[in-house]
């Protein structure tokens, strides 16, 4: 019993870490997360070329259409966050607020052009 | 449905042997079951652990999910192997790896230490807030019931902090089960130390990122998720308070390791209420600035430098046309000939104006006066100092007359009569190479 032997533990397994299934079992939830992140990513170059270039309408489309992604997701993590939806809601929440974003985006977008 | 017939299935079954190390790989097994969805994950495992690789390492005890011992990563998924019934795979192979964010003592096996020392972190135990003979009891029916739902049925299996992101990146997040835990018990009005509770989570619970994978994955149906956002209210709450004595202590416990909590059961029945700090691991004045003392002042500087910067922009857009100097124009008013002495004529004047970007012609006509002073040419604005109406020279009377509201001007320019407030405007002048010019501010 008292022969003390070092277990030697392997490092916790990292998220993608050899599992090939990750992605395909990941969820509305991360995804509504991880495509905010890009959005925003999205929109800080589409801002900079609608700086440089102004009055074109396809970037001007881009970059609205983008902000109004980012813009829904972002409504839904605030909903989310006060608990003015319960979180049971929160896949709903995705497709219903992207719904109304584009339905408003494409009557904005009408009304300018 | 699910068929019935016996299938054979492909099972890649994560291996580790502490003894050999390394990163660890992938076992194949081939298992023809009968009726797969009779069939659970662990049904597989002690399966193959008896007919194929008796030194397969993994871990259960009551099978039928109520232990929380064998949550293990299915297909990409975090689930209990007890729950996961094989016919509701798809695919043909089956994929099965220890949680995440744990050290895997072997194969499947993985040390769970590292949930419980969150867990104590939390302070997740419940301290009675008064002495009472009888239990204190919480109606079912009671709204503050109602919004504990059902997250007092943790089994603390781990499968929400395998599945949080978060738990990964960042050390000092208590994680989904400990902060479902300590919401269990901020909520509940009989806890004796929810202000402590509250600073050890207030460190941790923005953390969250709203990925909803612990919500997912927990095979209880507990949302963690909702558990993080009570906390984080009342965190917003407590920090909206004016005389809040609250603060994250989260740093300092981390940096003095596991506090040494005494749990309540230990202490004498006559002693059931102790002040709080008896139970509490002194936490020392922090040294650093604690996550609040940072946020706040981080959005003060942010505050301070968009100031400056909108108010310089505004102070320069206000204060630059004043110090700009302007160059003088001269405007060429006729030749001087053209104007003899003795009369007062009417010119027309053009010239080029840029205002920014925007170019443009002003025509307007001026009196050539050469009478009032022989020697001078007298040019003078053709506005009256009224309210700006155009003036008109009449010969006749020898005045200069408004018809708007009966001004009239000396030939001089000094008011006569009517309503004008003062003498008519002049220009500078000058004579050069026989034109005359006046300046055009």
């Amino acid at each position: 019993m008292e022969e003390e032997k070092k277990v030697e533990f392997r490092n916790p397994l990292r998220r993608n870490e050899l599992d090939p299934n990750r992605w395909r079992s990941t969820q509305a939830g991360m995804w509504a997360w991880l495509w905010q992140r890009i959005s925003a990513l999205a929109i800080i170059v589409l801002l900079a070329i609608h700086v440089t270039l102004p009055y074109r309408p396809l970037i001007q489309f881009l970059l609205l259409l983008n902000v109004v992604f980012h813009v829904t997701l972002g409504l839904r993590v605030i909903l989310l966050d006060f608990g003015l939806v319960n979180v049971k809601y929160q896949k709903a929440l995705i497709g219903g607020l992207a719904a109304l974003g584009v339905v408003i985006f494409v009557l904005v977008w009408n009304g300018i052009y | 449905m699910a068929s019935h017939a016996p299938k054979s299935r492909i099972i890649k079954v994560f291996r580790y042997d502490p003894a050999a190390g390394g990163p660890g790989h992938f076992d194949r097994f081939e298992l023809k079951t009968d009726d797969e969805s009779l069939t659970t994950i662990l049904d597989v495992l002690i399966r193959l652990q008896k007919t194929q690789d008796p030194s397969l390492a993994f871990r259960y005890a009551c099978r039928v999910s109520m232990c929380g011992s064998c949550g293990m990563v299915i297909n990409g998924r975090e689930a209990l192997a007890c729950k996961t019934i094989l016919a509701d795979l798809k695919g043909d192979e089956v994929t099965i790896r220890p949680l995440n964010h744990f050290p895997v003592v072997k194969d499947l096996v993985v040390d769970m230490e590292p949930f419980f020392r969150k867990y104590e972190e939390g302070l997740t135990y419940f301290h009675a807030a008064r002495e009472l003979s009888e239990p204190a009891l919480i109606r079912p029916d009671s709204r503050e019931r109602q919004v504990i739902e059902s997250s007092t049925e943790c089994i603390a299996c781990g499968c929400c902090v395998s599945s949080c992101t978060m738990a990964n990146w960042h050390k000092d997040y208590l994680g989904p089960a400990a902060l479902n835990r300590v919401f269990t018990l901020l909520a509940d009005s009989r806890d004796g130390l929810h202000e402590e509770r509250l600073a050890r989570s207030l460190g941790s619970c923005y953390h969250c990122r709203t990925e909803l994978n612990c919500t997912e994955v927990c095979p209880k149906e507990i949302s963690a998720t909702r558990a993080i956002k009570y906390i984080q209210m009342l965190a917003a709450k407590e920090a909206m308070k004016p005389g809040s004595t609250i603060r994250s202590d989260q740093r300092d416990t981390l940096r003095q390791g596991v506090p040494k909590l005494i749990p309540p059961q230990s202490t004498a029945p006559a002693a059931l209420t102790p002040e709080p700090e008896d139970l509490l691991p002194a936490v020392p004045s922090p040294a650093l600035a604690s996550r609040r003392e940072f946020l706040s002042r981080t959005t003060l500087g942010i505050a301070a430098i968009t100031i400056a910067f909108l108010g310089s922009v505004l102070a320069a857009t206000a204060l630059a046309p004043t110090l700009r100097k302007r160059p003088e124009t001269w405007v060429d008013v006729g030749k001087a000939e053209d104007f003899p002495a003795g009369s007062v004529k009417t010119a027309q004047i053009s010239y080029p104006v840029k205002d920014g970007f925007y170019e443009s012609t002003v025509n307007k006509p001026v009196f050539v006066s050469h009478q009032a002073n022989p020697d001078q040419f007298t040019v003078f604005n053709s506005r009256c100092t009224h309210l700006g109406c155009m003036l008109r020279w009449d010969d006749g009377k020898n005045l200069f007359i408004c018809d708007c509201h009966g001004g009239q001007f000396k030939p001089d320019g000094v008011v006569k009569a009517g309503p004008p407030p003062r003498n008519m405007d002049r220009y500078l002048t000058m004579v050069k190479d026989g034109h005359l010019f006046v300046q055009e501010a």
